[in-house]
């Protein structure tokens, strides 16, 4: 998980880099340090290239994610998701919570 | 275990009796065919009423020997469980299996001339 | 008349990575079997006996079918070699062919038909020869090779060649959609599209959408949607609130709660796109997962048997090992090296460090004679992770599918192996006959017996090299 900041639009927006497979064992560690990154920016886009699977738990902790910058008035968009986590995204209903972009650049653009 | 030889369609034929496991393999593994060696044998495996792994072991090695001098063996009429045997160790692979004797020897023949 | 059936490994070599652990006739196409809907048609062809041949294994097959007194059809079955052509599988099968007419039914394809078409009749008047044919199959009279017979009309009468899950997919939703189905579908149907098996609870809340399917002993929790356009296997369970449409959920499958199945297949843990063929595994019970029997007693009485001799062994081997291994590590005879190997026929793998003791001492024949390089291995087997004798471990490749469906579920690595236990030569086929021999016939004292057999085999081998 890498966090950077992005101001190439002129907003601030937080760059999340998701690798590897985001469950269980990871998943309350995108939560905390989703709160440390809100102090820094409230506009948010998860880059999934490189994120290999996610199962419940991961999808749990991306939604509540998700929650947490909408109480704040922000937003999350999602980017590059491969095969396999979009296929968990449409089947669970969670899909329809977000908006999903086939690469960062256009995930920023959209901002 | 008996071992009875004969000729069938100018091919011999190994008629198997018995059962076929670790006390009676020797017999079928220090078995002598008249058959010239690079002549293919048909074996008869109708009166096969038991077959174990030493017995597989028996037919393989048998087989094996026979291929390596440029013969080829062929079984005819295995019963439903001696062809269970077969199914599990998959040693289906490794044979040509025919379901009559006659057919088998036929075929067996065919091909040698073709040769 | 008789029919002919023959199914070559390589037609449907495409299906057994999606369903592994079932055999390819056995898929179930709107919960019925393959192989019944082409024993229904030999039926309905007129024939009273069926000859099922393949060049692979066929024992699931002959464990379902059996005989065929259920249908009322003498089943029979056989092997051939890949290589074979019709001709020679008909001479091979000479006596079963002799003297009647022959149904042959070649390739992995599907017969599409109608059950209420007299077939027998139709049969009768066709002349030997090829009556349909396709790039994956063909259905042939006696299969005399000869130019096609002139029928009068449209057969009523189809092949559809079973080559892609997206095919699979298909033909399943289109069975599905037939209102008045031209096959016998499983379960019981008082109105058009909707078939329902023995034992399937539905919650009040849940709601049924035509056309479906629904296997036995279904649950079907309160709020979910099944259907429109569902197939639903036996021992399903689909949790609350969840939607099922234009799929098909396999049996033993659990749904979990709020999941939206739409467009897939889904079998156990596997969810899969069938245009695509991209399939995931879940790994989560709170989404899919595969319902599984809990291992039964005689499983429970094997392991313990076996960590009882491989603790028996370690005591006997203790004193020897600590003698002898200090030794030859010193003349550094004694070489270590670790190497993932799979475990069971699930493709588990583990990291096991075999050893390899160069026997030009006397200290080293000792302890190769007393297979003190196992020594290591009797641990794992106390763990439960090896089985005391069993296969010889394979090594784990990188690239895992291939050895993967090459092993079969009697596959479980053990420290001795049956093939030394047996003498078996140790050529790779060969070795695996025997293995898969005692897989099915072993039981846990033979396990012993065989172990002691295997491990005095060893000192003979060593004194004769």
């Amino acid at each position: 998980m890498i966090f950077h900041v992005d101001a190439s639009t002129g907003k601030t927006l937080g760059i999340v880099d998701l690798s590897g497979r985001l469950d269980a064992a990871n998943s309350s560690e995108l939560l905390k340090s989703f709160a440390v990154w809100q102090q820094q920016a409230n506009m948010f886009v998860f880059n999934c290239t490189r994120l290999d699977m996610i199962d419940s738990s991961g999808l749990g902790a991306i939604v509540a994610c998700l929650r947490k910058a909408l109480e704040k008035n922000g937003e999350l968009k999602l980017a590059a998701l491969n095969q396999k986590v979009s296929m968990v995204f449409e089947l669970t209903k969670a899909k329809k919570l977000f908006s999903i972009f086939p690469d960062t650049g256009s995930a920023i653009q959209s901002f | 275990m008996i071992i009875k030889e004969n000729v069938c369609n100018n091919i011999t034929t190994i008629n198997l009796w018995g059962t076929l496991d670790a006390t009676t393999a020797p017999t079928l593994r220090n078995f002598k065919s008249a058959a010239a060696p690079a002549d293919p044998v048909v074996i008869n495996m109708s009166d096969v009423d038991f077959l174990d792994s030493s017995g597989l072991g028996a037919l393989v090695g048998l087989t094996r020997e026979k291929r390596e001098q440029g013969g080829e063996v062929t079984l005819a009429c295995m019963n439903n469980k001696v062809r269970k045997v077969f199914e599990i160790t998959q040693v289906y692979r490794l044979f040509d299996i025919y379901d009559d004797v006659e057919a088998a020897t036929i075929n067996a023949e065919k091909k040698q001339t073709r040769l | 008349m008789k029919t002919l059936i023959i199914i070559k490994e390589k037609d449907y070599a495409w299906l057994r990575p999606i369903f592994t652990g079932i055999h390819p006739l056995l898929v179930p196409i709107c919960n019925k079997p393959f192989i019944e809907f082409l024993i229904d048609f030999a039926i309905l062809a007129g024939s009273d006996a069926l000859r099922i041949l393949s060049d692979g294994p066929l024992s699931d097959v002959e464990e379902y079918c059996d005989n065929g007194s259920r249908w009322g059809i003498a089943i029979s079955y056989g092997s051939i070699k890949s290589s074979d052509e019709t001709l020679l599988i008909m001479e091979k099968n000479h006596r079963y062919c002799a003297g009647e007419r022959v149904l042959l039914m070649n390739g992995f394809v599907f017969i599409e038909y109608d059950k209420q078409h007299n077939y027998t009749a139709l049969f009768a008047e066709l002349p030997d020869g090829e009556i349909l044919g396709c790039n994956k199959g063909s259905l042939s009279l006696r299969g005399t090779p000869g130019e096609r017979p002139k029928v009068a009309g449209a057969l009523p009468l189809s092949l559809v060649e079973l080559d892609s899950l997206e095919v699979y997919y298909r033909l399943s939703m289109e069975i599905l959609s037939f209102g008045e189905s031209p096959y016998v579908i499983p379960g019981y149907s008082n109105e058009a599209y909707c078939h329902i098996g023995r034992n399937v609870v539905i919650s009040k809340s849940a709601e049924i959408r035509k056309p479906v399917i629904i296997g036995n002993n279904v649950q079907i929790m309160a709020d979910s949607i099944i259907g429109p356009l569902a197939v639903i296997g036996s021992n399903v369970i689909i949790d609350k609130a969840s939607t099922v449409t234009d799929s098909i959920v396999l049996e033993k499958t659990y749904i979990g709660e709020q999941l939206e199945v739409q467009n897939r297949i889904a079998a156990g843990n596997i969810l899969i796109e069938p245009e695509s063929g991209i399939s995931i595994a879940m790994d989560d019970p709170h989404l899919l997962t595969g319902i599984k029997k809990s291992g039964s007693a005689e499983i429970l009485f094997q392991s313990v048997v076996h960590r009882l001799f491989a603790l028996f062994l370690i005591t006997v081997l203790l004193i020897p090992f600590l003698l002898l291994s200090p030794i030859l590590k010193f003349q550094r005879k004694w070489k270590k090296s670790t190497g993932s190997y799979y475990i069971n026929d699930a493709g588990k793998t583990l990291a096991l460090t075999t050893t390899s003791i160069n026997r030009q001492s006397l200290p080293g024949s000792i302890a190769a004679a007393l297979s003190l390089d196992r020594f290591g291995l009797l641990f794992n087997v106390l763990s439960g992770q090896l089985a005391i004798i069993g296969s010889t471990p394979i090594a784990a490749k990188t690239d895992n599918s291939v050895p993967l469906l090459e092993m079969g579920s009697w596959y479980k690595a053990g420290v001795f192996s049956y093939a030394e236990a047996e003498e078996w030569p140790a050529n790779g086929d060969e070795r695996a006959i025997v293995e898969r021999y005692f897989a099915v016939h072993g039981n846990p004292l033979l396990d012993i017996a065989m172990t002691i057999k295997a491990f005095f085999n060893l000192i003979h081998e060593i004194h004769t090299p």
